[in-house]
């Protein structure tokens, strides 16, 4: 069922067993689960099935500290969230992502890697991807073209990546959430407050509030904050009127460790035998390829350097060009032109295409020599890289976020370190040479006005068992308030090197499996 | 025997000058002669850059950077691990050189210590 919530009257009641707010791929994930089920499944979704700009301005926000990507840009506002423009790109965190490793302040999960293993399992459909396999050797049975480079795996080893279409779960989920019996959809309903009892215990309902002033509840047994870390941790901040710091905030952690993946140009690869160098399973052919690897940094190099989790992918360059980093690539006009394309059905050439670099472009030429390396790398779990309250309000009333991100000397020490371990494998295994950019000789406190993200918002809400420590326990529930539940990759405790989607959308099933147990 | 700077250089960009003065260190078998004056970095990163790299070794190495000592040091670090071994080739001293952490950057270049070298005796000699 949908509805738009403009349509109801104002001051109306709408109820259900289980209430989740947000539809993204978290949202929209768990709603699946539970279609059809005897159970009341309320769905809220802040826009409608398209890209609204005023909604879209409700996402804006201040930023402090590092530069940022506009806000209204990094997160879409309508029903299937951010899946919208998101690129596809999947791989699993490591066994080591989920460990406390002492060199990582306030590392490590209550969970382990083996507890998420049935819900990739069961996500990678979801995603539309291939087989739940990320094991280098089975790709490279596949394909005889395919072939690692003989690094030391106790140094570098063979990251596998699977490519969704990408799926848009705003197309793909549609049909299946609207008509599902059980699943009541509301489209424009903006949730404005997290009202909790008086003991802040547990959750009487939600206060959802549209332009025009108009104002609905929604009282559930169950609550999930599904809308992505900024805007859970504004909600929570926000939702300030028993608690002054904000729900679920007693420790002041709510907002707290909010991370990125830091992508950036970061070195050269200059092969010494290009004709003899085999690299196409390092190569990517976008729409085309179905699983490529990039360069990993071992566990055991992390432990002995003292450094973080990251990755290198490869793309054909020349020496010397300038290079792009995530956020120069894709700036916001350059995205919203992309979405345009895609609405209008794709007629021409994608706006991505016309801005690819020579690299993404240049896949079949025969030999390459030169590569460049693009780092994809966790950044330290880091309190004071945050998102808070803005002074200033949007236009339901609600404070705009406002996003201090920072990063720490640990955070480039381990990008110039893993390149350092990379060159000397490259050379060890006469593969060939690898060149730093100058950005990473500088000191470890200095960051280029060229500094990304991937649009990967995690932490704000993060995981722990103490709950001095961590905003929701290991079953995503908000420590101390008995029904309120957080999906997405606000629950990250670290951020791992791969990308969020495939984890946030297998610990959501895992959530969703959870609160079957909980409402049966 | 004698030799002018302009002679010597000369030499040493076309490998001569290995058999002339490394008899101390054994090395003189014209292919690591001929590896020692033009590193295979030339080949991957081209001249240019092979000589900016020995350019940039030698600024921040000042002292011991003339062609004698450069020589004198590839040749000696090729014994240090084994010293019994007297025929292992330029490319295995970097190989190890890799193996064994004996790296520098230079111009953001992680390189083996042997070949930075090379490329600073290959700076001198064009």
């Amino acid at each position: 069922m949908h509805t738009d919530a403009r349509t109801l009257e104002n001051g109306s009641v709408i109820q259900g067993d289980l209430c989740i707010v947000g539809a993204g791929a978290a949202g929209i994930s768990i709603a699946r689960e539970w279609a059809n089920s005897p159970l009341n499944v309320v769905l809220l979704e802040g826009g409608g099935f398209d890209l609204e700009p005023a909604m879209q301005d409700l996402y804006r926000g201040e930023i402090v500290g590092q530069p940022y990507f506009p806000l209204e840009a990094a997160r879409l506002h309508f029903f299937g969230g951010t899946t919208g423009h998101w690129a596809g790109y999947c791989s699993t965190y490591d066994p080591i992502d989920f460990e406390t490793r002492p060199w990582v302040p306030h590392s490590g999960w209550p969970i382990r890697r083996e507890d998420l293993d049935p819900f990739y399992a069961r996500a990678q459909p979801i995603l539309d991807l291939g087989p739940y396999e990320y094991d280098a050797e089975y790709w490279v049975k596949r394909d005889r073209d395919l072939e690692p480079f003989p690094l030391d795996p106790s140094k570098v080893w063979t990251k596998m990546w699977q490519f969704s279409p990408p799926t848009r779960f705003g197309t793909k989920y549609r049909d299946a959430i609207v008509n599902a019996r059980n699943v009541h959809l509301y489209t424009h309903a903006n949730v404005c407050e997290v009202e909790a009892n008086e003991g802040l215990s547990s959750v009487d309902g939600l206060r959802v509030r549209m332009f025009d002033g108009k104002e609905h509840r929604v009282k559930a047994r169950c609550y999930v904050l599904a809308c992505c870390s900024i805007q859970n941790a504004r909600l929570l901040l926000a939702s300030n009127r028993r608690a002054s710091a904000g729900l679920g905030n007693a420790h002041d952690i709510v907002g707290r460790y909010f991370m990125e993946h830091l992508e950036i140009p970061s070195g050269e690869l200059v092969l010494a035998k290009p004709q003899s160098t085999k690299t196409k399973m390092y190569e990517i052919d976008y729409g085309v390829t179905k699983a490529r690897a990039e360069l990993a940094l071992s566990a055991q190099v992390q432990k002995e350097h003292g450094i973080l989790n990251g990755t290198a992918s490869l793309e054909r360059g020349v020496l010397g060009e300038q290079v792009k980093s995530t956020f120069q690539f894709l700036p916001p006009e350059l995205l919203k032109a992309t979405m345009a394309w895609e609405k209008g059905g794709k007629v021409g050439p994608s706006p991505l295409s016309a801005s690819s670099p020579p690299a993404a472009t240049a896949v079949q030429q025969a030999a390459p020599r030169i590569f460049h390396l693009m780092t994809r790398q966790e950044q330290a779990p880091n309190p004071n890289s945050r998102v808070m309250l803005s002074t200033e309000k949007d236009a339901m009333g609600m404070p705009r976020p406002k996003l201090d991100w920072q990063l720490t000397e640990l955070d480039k020490r381990s990008i110039r370190t893993y390149y350092k371990v990379l060159g000397q494998e490259m050379g060890r295994t006469g593969l060939g040479r690898v060149q730093l950019r100058d950005w990473l000789l500088s000191d470890d406190r200095t960051w280029p006005s060229f500094i990304s993200g991937g649009w990967h918002h995690m932490g704000t809400t993060r995981m722990h068992a103490d709950p001095k420590q961590g905003v929701v326990d290991a079953n995503c529930r908000v420590h101390g308030i008995g029904n309120l539940y957080v999906a997405g990759a606000a629950v990250y405790p670290t951020a791992g090197a791969a990308n969020p989607t495939l984890t946030l959308v297998a610990l959501s099933l895992r959530l969703s499996d959870y609160l079957r147990t909980k409402l049966a | 025997m004698t030799l002018d700077r302009r002679r010597f250089l000369q030499l040493a960009a076309t490998g001569m000058v290995a058999g002339l003065t490394t008899s101390a260190c054994a090395r003189n078998t014209s292919e690591d002669a001929i590896a020692l004056g033009k590193p295979a970095l030339v080949e991957m990163l081209g001249p240019e850059r092979a000589r900016e790299i020995g350019a940039q070794y030698r600024a921040a190495v000042p002292t011991g950077n003339t062609a004698a000592n450069l020589r004198d040091a590839i040749s000696s670090s090729q014994h240090r691990q084994f010293p019994w071994i007297r025929n292992r080739s330029i490319e295995e001293q970097i190989r190890d050189d890799f193996a064994a952490g004996r790296t520098v950057v230079v111009s953001g270049w992680v390189l083996s210590e042997t070949e930075a070298r090379q490329c600073a005796l290959y700076s001198l000699s064009v």
